[in-house]
């Protein structure tokens, strides 16, 4: 890889997550949602692994955290899910209701509708992160270059 | 009432993937939630049998804007069933001592899927947690990580997976020719839609449930795979996840497109009959217990088919009474060849002769059901070739059942070490509970009558 490429990979890095933070937070009034943020925020982390192969880009993330950031990811996706049935309403019944007035932060809206998105964002995250390592270090494994 | 089930076997799923299920407590936590699981699925079915259907959309939107949790009579018998068996095989597995960290959890996300999608009254949701239990059966078939575990695994899931694109392709095709995914509305516009296209897409998804089930030509993947797995995994399989397959039949079939399935019903007693007489005769062939069970299910399989395609009440009823039948003999039969020791042969014995169709045991009415429902006044042609056809098939059984038991539990007498006294006890209640369902059948008859009769094509 050319230091072109390097160097165009590590700015769309921050860019794409960027993005990727857009279209988790617009999923409601706008095209997305947790599952394509992720998606486009794991093709930013696969860029890096193109450019500077699977050594370099690993030892830079945290792969050990990913299994966990799944599994916290559904957990809150869940909670979401089942938390209303406590309170007597359906599940996935969110708040404020459809209609009511939501909180605005500057012109991001909050809602709990927000909260499983986050939490399916971080499920598919690490899902997709843990993939991409394990489908990139067994073509290292085939050169003979072994594991980390 | 209707979330608690799948809210207690979800939830907990996710802390058991993080824990070590190698662990004895980490298993019994495990049997714990799932046992929970079940006894809320319990109670929710004995309210479904007591007060009718119970229904819930999710996001408290109003009908036909949100989607549809619905819990009938067809769909928490197979629940309970599924769940049962799950919890039998994972206490099995437990006492015999786990051998990988991830199998509790993979059971508990396994039942998760299987709680969901007999509690869906929405075709796309029905989807997504098929996909949720397949994807861990996935998983589940490598256990054991040896060589021909994971050839069995591969095998496994490239023809699964192909059954479930046809599936999605045919949920596809419904909703643009019906414009709905909820289940009740795809009943409602199906029977005014085109009615090729209609009988195209119900192809497509007797096909996909034909894979899954296991029905004659499209079996070519299930020896080498009920074979080579894990006993408790096979069990699994054959009890747990091939409801699915017989579920889905009759709810789609019987219940979402009643107007293909009698079209369709020649060529579904054609195909049944040729997957009874042909696993029948494979599996007498064979050596090994594993794969003869693997071909007694293929054989199983197609008594369900014979029964959809006499169709009528009497029909569906005995399609609900077989698939609930045949799931208890598979689980007690592939956990008992797992075993060794004398409590052991006794459980094995009861369920091959319930596999036969020997009173008294459960089969007995399973295949009584199939008589009944066979024999139709108006074409005494076809009554005498159902009769002699589950004849057949039933010699055949005594036969291939009998021939296993020699083989394994005669000949072998003392051989090998004789396995815990927990797993033979938990063996030989199941094969109890078959028995007693063969004694005392009435509530097991009432509970597939009440079953047929949620369907849009079984009411009388």
């Amino acid at each position: 890889m050319t230091v072109l490429t390097r160097v165009i990979a590590r700015l769309l890095l921050p860019s794409t997550l960027i993005t990727a933070i857009a279209v988790l937070v617009k999923g409601y009034g706008d095209v997305g949602d947790g599952f394509s943020a992720a998606v486009i925020a794991a093709f930013g982390v696969l860029l890096q692994y193109v450019a500077f192969g699977h050594r370099a880009a690993a030892r830079a993330l945290p792969l050990r955290a990913m299994p966990a950031v799944s599994f916290a990811g559904l957990l809150l996706a869940l909670l979401v899910t089942f938390g209303p049935v406590l309170r007597g309403q359906a599940p996935l019944a969110h708040s404020p209701a459809p209609g009511a007035d939501v909180i605005y932060l500057g012109t991001l809206e909050l809602h709990t509708a927000l909260v499983f998105d986050l939490g399916v964002f971080l499920l598919v995250f690490g899902f997709a992160v843990g993939a991409i390592d394990l489908i990139a270090g067994a073509t290292d494994r085939e050169r003979g270059q072994g594991p980390l | 009432m209707l979330v608690l089930p799948l809210a207690i076997v979800w939830l907990a799923a996710v802390p058991l993937a993080l824990l070590d299920g190698r662990r004895r407590w980490v298993g019994w936590l495990a049997v714990a939630a799932l046992g929970a699981g079940f006894l809320a699925m319990l109670r929710l079915a004995v309210a479904v049998f007591a007060r009718g259907p119970v229904e819930l959309v999710a996001g408290g939107w109003p009908a036909e804007v949100g989607i549809t949790l619905r819990a009938d009579a067809l769909g928490v018998t197979f629940a309970v069933l599924s769940i049962g068996v799950l919890l039998a095989a994972l206490a099995y597995e437990t006492l015999g001592g786990v051998h990988e960290r991830a199998l509790p959890a993979l059971v508990l996300f396994l039942a998760t899927g299987l709680t969901g999608l007999f509690l869906t009254g929405d075709a796309f949701n029905f989807y997504v947690f098929f996909e949720i239990a397949m994807t861990s059966s996935f998983v589940l078939a490598g256990y054991g990580r040896r060589t021909r575990e994971l050839r069995a695994a591969l095998i496994f899931t490239v023809v699964n997976l192909l059954g479930s694109t046809l599936f999605l392709s045919g949920i596809a095709a419904l909703y643009h020719v019906t414009g709905t995914l909820d289940m009740r509305g795809i009943a409602t516009w199906a029977g005014v839609a085109d009615q090729n296209s209609v009988l195209l897409i119900a192809t497509i998804i007797f096909v996909a449930f034909g894979i899954k089930v296991g029905l004659f030509p499209f079996h070519f993947w299930l020896p080498p795979v009920y074979r080579d797995t894990w006993p408790a995994v096979a069990a699994i399989l054959s009890g747990a996840l091939a409801n699915i397959g017989s579920y889905g039949l009759i709810r789609f079939g019987a219940d979402l497109l009643p107007r293909e399935l009698r079209f369709a019903a020649p060529a579904l007693l054609i195909l049944g009959a040729a997957s009874v007489l042909y696993g029948a005769l494979q599996a007498v062939a064979v050596r090994t217990a594993s794969e003869a069970l693997a071909y007694s299910a293929i054989s199983n399989a197609g008594y369900i088919l014979i029964a959809l395609g006499i169709g009528g009440p009497a029909g569906y009823a005995a399609a609900i009474l077989f698939a609930v039948v045949n799931s208890l003999n598979k689980t007690v039969l592939f956990l008992a060849a797992g075993l060794r020791g004398w409590l052991v042969s006794a459980a094995f014995a009861i369920g091959a002769f319930s596999v036969a169709g020997v009173p008294p045991s459960a089969g007995f009415f399973g295949k009584a059901a199939l008589f009944r429902g066979g024999i139709a006044p108006d074409d005494p042609a076809l009554s005498v070739a159902l009769v002699a056809l589950l004849f057949v098939g039933g010699a055949l059984a005594f036969v291939y059942m009998f021939q296993i038991y020699q083989r394994d539990f005669w000949e072998r007498e003392g051989a090998g070490q004789t396995s815990g006294i927990g797993s033979r006890i938990l063996v030989l209640g199941l094969a109890g509970l078959v028995v007693a369902f063969g004694v005392w059948p009435e509530p097991l008859l009432a509970v597939s009558q009440q079953a047929a009769g949620v369907l849009n094509g079984g009411r009388p």
